[in-house]
């Protein structure tokens, strides 16, 4: 990983709800940060590409696999954090 | 006199496909289409600067309306061949077939044609599928390969049960219908239709061409007045190949992620499936012939 840049917690996990909101016509409301990906019907290919746009969003570089590890929203802060991509 | 055009063209891409482009092409030939005598549709074959480049006079025995093109070597992205061959298209109902290492099931093409003729701007598509028993950037780890895809294919008597691959194949995902579908391989699209969007976005200069071919699929689905089709019944095969992201050994994440930044890089918005379910045409062998 190539770290360029930190992330607020708190911003990301809006980034991240506002996200699948919007990929999947969800109200963000209705979006649980802690429960799986798959709960609501955001698959392992739009995580991916999620990845992608983070990379770009935020400038920063990840290894995809780990929206796999925990695939939550939680999971993705929670991941960057431990990569010392977000305080 | 010139010849008349035909009903439509079809543009084929390859690269370093030997072993697989004959079957392609053969797949797309009269003697497998169903309803679709010859002269019925041209295929443009773009060779994207194979070492050994494809003939026509070595597929003279399908009866395809065939003209082969050398493109030159060195570009990694198939768009600016693509562009090209869309470019030399002579009928008035274009596809784009990005990838040369995808059969056709036996009724795409009369299907297309007959589902053209359902709108004045129709955006046409069919599912994209995998030989093999599974997504072949997970096969290959497991054991498959060009053997076995050999096998798998002798052993349902193809070409002559063209609709049984759907009995040694995976579907891909985000292309069944009610998935938000990412892309087709066989992008049928008026020429009025293709020259408005400029064809491909030859920006899109990745490997394998990228996110393009769901890039010019979003936009052909995008444009005013358009109809998404899908077809029912009729899709396209993966062969093995060695491709960018069909086959990338360890790196299919990293492929879609790349993927996903180009394209959030072009269109400064995430690549999303198209949401509009458009029509279904009911096709394949017990298919009704409409919607």
């Amino acid at each position: 990983m190539n770290e360029t840049t930190t992330i607020e917690a708190a911003a990301l996990r809006d980034w991240l709800v506002a996200y699948v909101g919007a990929v999947l016509d969800l109200d963000v409301e209705t979006i649980s940060t802690a429960a799986p990906f798959d709960s609501y019907g955001f698959d392992s290919v739009e995580a991916v590409i999620m990845a992608g746009v983070l990379e770009e969003e935020f400038s920063i570089r990840i290894d995809p696999t780990m929206v796999f590890d925990d695939p939550s929203i939680d999971g993705v802060v929670a991941a960057l954090r431990t990569a010392g991509l977000v305080r | 006199m010139p010849a008349p055009a035909p009903a439509a063209s079809i543009v084929v891409i390859s690269y370093e496909m030997a072993r697989v482009l004959p079957r392609t092409l053969l797949s797309l030939s009269p003697g497998y289409q169903r309803d679709c005598p010859p002269g019925t549709i041209e295929v443009i074959l773009v060779d994207n600067g194979s070492r050994i480049p494809p003939r026509a006079e070595d597929f003279a025995a399908l009866g395809l309306d065939l003209t082969v093109v050398h493109w030159p070597a060195g570009d990694v992205s198939p768009i600016a061949a693509l562009n090209h061959g869309l470019s030399l298209a002579r009928a008035p109902l274009v596809c784009a077939w990005i990838d040369g290492a995808r059969l056709a099931s036996p009724g795409l093409v009369s299907a297309s044609l007959r589902a053209a003729r359902l709108h004045p701007r129709p955006v046409i598509a069919s599912p994209n599928y995998h030989l093999g028993p599974a997504h072949q950037y997970i096969s290959i780890h497991q054991g498959y390969g060009e053997a076995e895809e050999d096998r798998l294919l002798a052993s349902i008597d193809w070409p002559d049960q063209g609709y049984r691959l759907y009995d040694i194949s995976t579907p891909v995902w985000k292309s069944g219908e009610t998935d938000r579908m990412l892309e087709t391989n066989a992008l049928f699209l008026t020429r009025q239709m293709w020259d408005e969007l400029g064809g491909y976005d030859a920006r899109f200069t990745s490997s394998g061409g990228g996110a393009g071919n769901c890039d010019v699929f979003i936009r052909a689905c995008e444009a005013p007045g358009a109809q998404l089709i899908r077809l029912r019944g009729e899709a396209t095969f993966h062969q093995i190949h060695g491709g960018t992201t069909s086959n990338a050994p360890n790196f299919a994440i990293d492929v879609a992620k790349d993927i996903s930044r180009e394209y959030y890089r072009l269109r400064r918005r995430p690549l999303i499936g198209v949401k509009d379910p458009g029509w279904i045409f009911d096709a394949g062998p017990n298919g009704r012939g409409k919607l």
